[in-house]
């Protein structure tokens, strides 16, 4: 079942969350999202309330609100969605957060695949700015907020939250070596939040209903709920909002599926499942979910579909780190050697599922972190290969003929 | 007739100052009127902000909306990626390269057109779609895509 909160039809009045958060101290609005329990909802899943915290106790006069909207992951829209219809909501999160951690300038990074959304976001700063909600000294608090738009050009990894500060300073798009944390050290070296335009939108409706509320949204031990981009073969593709930690069946029955082969939930860095396996949960422990989530019916090759998925990966990694630059290509050779025939047992991908290891394990970020999961995913769930080959160079039975 | 990029150059550093901050904006400025970042432009932005023409051509050759060779004059980007390729965004993008006779990455002769592949575009509910100079298309077939392209000035 569906649990609309940020998706209402009915809602609180946009800056009614920001009005409550100015008659509360700064410190229990971070503690409110603390106890809230929500956690990053592009993905990561760090909780918000802690990061709030250390930026919220480091020492200095200038901090920065980051919203990160290069929403970029395969199969995502959910946050192209909130900023056309909920953009007040947005500019009303990062105010409060603003508020909260002692920082009062607010930049949004938008993907550049998303200009044409720029209206939207200058249409509810004007609206909010003409209700006194943004500006200087905010309903007389001493409290002064503003927001920009920048643009990216066109780089997944500049969803990753030090290479979107390398990039809004001007740089390449490159992760930094961590720690430091933007917490401390982040835009222009100052403390900085990034936070998901879906937690930005969420963060006024857990001030207004309090943590206890927002935190019973969830399922089981998950806290609120959750905004799903389905697409794929399904009838009803769209984005639909449940409380974290519903089986992924109620979100696919929403959507509408038959004939189901396999389903990919967290865009193309996150786990892809066999039709199975619906049963499973939509959450940090289970299968974390993104945004993302891509069924695929019985006549698609998901061999096919590895391939795409990792020519993705290939055009997307920064280059930075040996693992990921050189892994993923490689990766793709071996979905292509699968799709020619030219690979065909299980010996001869033994040194592929390494690589993967590899890849997780010495990559700096979470892209080469997290890029080989659809390879293992795929080739473990939805390819059948033979125990020997005839290729003379692996160590399969049939290697030695 | 284009402007001189140094000109473009110039009227962003009034918008947006001369810190490092500000190149990302300075090459998109320059980037969305030209369709590409001339050399001229990447010197008057090192020299701006201070920073390397070497550098700030990094920065370019980072950037896959950035170019630093020429581009048309209108630029579609044909998502690739799995949702608009399991929804027939083969059959667009071939339709597209028949009828205008270019290569993805390439541009007509003419210098109206390039036609470019691009990763997700978040249109996946729609799909396929494509961007046509930064605007959304959607729900797209072969006739369609070419009819909107042949529109365009």
């Amino acid at each position: 079942m569906e649990k609309k909160v940020l998706l209402a039809e009915d809602q609180p009045e946009f800056g009614a969350g920001l009005e409550k958060a100015l008659t509360m101290e700064p410190a229990d609005v971070v503690y409110a999202v603390r106890d809230s329990g929500i956690k990053g909802r592009g993905g990561a899943g760090f909780p918000t309330g802690v990061k709030w915290n250390l930026a919220g106790a480091a020492s200095s006069h200038v901090k920065y609100v980051l919203c990160n909207a290069d929403e970029g992951e395969p199969g995502t829209f959910k946050d192209r969605v909130l900023i056309e219809k909920y953009a007040e909501r947005l500019l009303e999160g990062m105010a409060i957060g603003g508020y909260a951690i002692g920082g009062s300038k607010g930049i949004i990074y938008l993907r550049a695949e998303y200009l044409y959304l720029i209206p939207a976001i200058e249409k509810a700063r004007t609206s909010l700015k003409s209700r006194g909600l943004l500006g200087e000294n905010i309903r007389g608090r001493g409290f002064d907020f503003d927001v920009d738009v920048r643009s990216g050009a066109g780089a997944y990894v500049c969803g990753e939250e030090t290479s979107l500060i390398e990039s809004l300073e001007g740089k390449r798009g490159e992760p930094r070596n961590k720690p430091p944390y933007p917490v401390n050290s982040g835009y222009l070296n100052k403390p900085t939040i990034v936070n998901n335009v879906e937690t930005f939108c969420a963060v006024p409706h857990i001030v207004l209903g309090g943590p206890e509320w927002y935190a019973e949204l969830g399922q089981g031990d998950c806290s609120g709920t959750k905004l799903f981009s389905i697409s794929g073969d399904v009838e009803r593709p769209g984005v639909y909002e449940l409380p974290m930690g519903a089986p992924l069946k109620d979100l696919l029955d929403l959507a509408g599926t038959s004939d189901m082969q396999a389903v990919q939930v967290g865009g193309a860095s996150g786990r892809t499942i066999p039709a199975s396996e619906i049963n499973r949960k939509l959450s940090f422990a289970d299968l974390p979910p993104g945004g993302s989530v891509i069924v695929f019916n019985n006549s698609v090759n998901m061999v096919e579909v590895l391939e795409n998925l990792m020519d993705f990966f290939v055009h997307e990694s920064c280059g930075q780190c040996t693992p990921c630059r050189e892994g993923n290509l490689r990766l793709m050779h071996a979905a292509q050697d699968i799709i020619s025939g030219d690979i065909t047992c299980k010996d001869c991908l033994t040194p592929f599922f390494e690589l993967a290891e590899v890849m997780k394990s010495a990559s700096k970020c979470g892209l080469g972190q997290t890029s080989a999961n659809c390879f293992v995913d795929i080739i473990s769930n939805f390819v059948e290969l033979s125990d020997e080959c005839h290729c003379g160079e692996c160590s399969c039975e049939g290697g030695d003929e | 007739m284009a402007r001189n990029p140094e000109v473009i150059v110039q009227e962003g550093i009034q918008q947006y100052g001369s810190g490092r901050e500000a190149i990302m904006q300075l090459l998109a400025k320059v980037n969305a009127e030209l369709s590409w970042v001339p050399e001229e432009a990447i010197i008057a932005i090192a020299e701006a902000t201070d920073v390397s023409a070497a550098e700030v051509y990094s920065v370019v050759s980072f950037y896959s909306f950035f170019s630093s060779t020429p581009r048309g004059r209108n630029i579609v980007r044909v998502c690739s990626t799995i949702s608009c390729a399991m929804a027939g965004q083969g059959d667009v993008l071939k339709a597209l390269i028949d009828e205008f006779e270019i290569e993805p990455f390439k541009t007509t002769d003419d210098g109206r057109l390039t036609i470019e592949t691009t990763p997700c575009i978040g249109l996946c509910d729609q799909a396929p779609a494509m961007l046509v100079n930064g605007e959304p298309y959607v729900k797209l077939t072969p006739e369609k895509a070419c009819e909107i392209v042949r529109g365009l000035e």
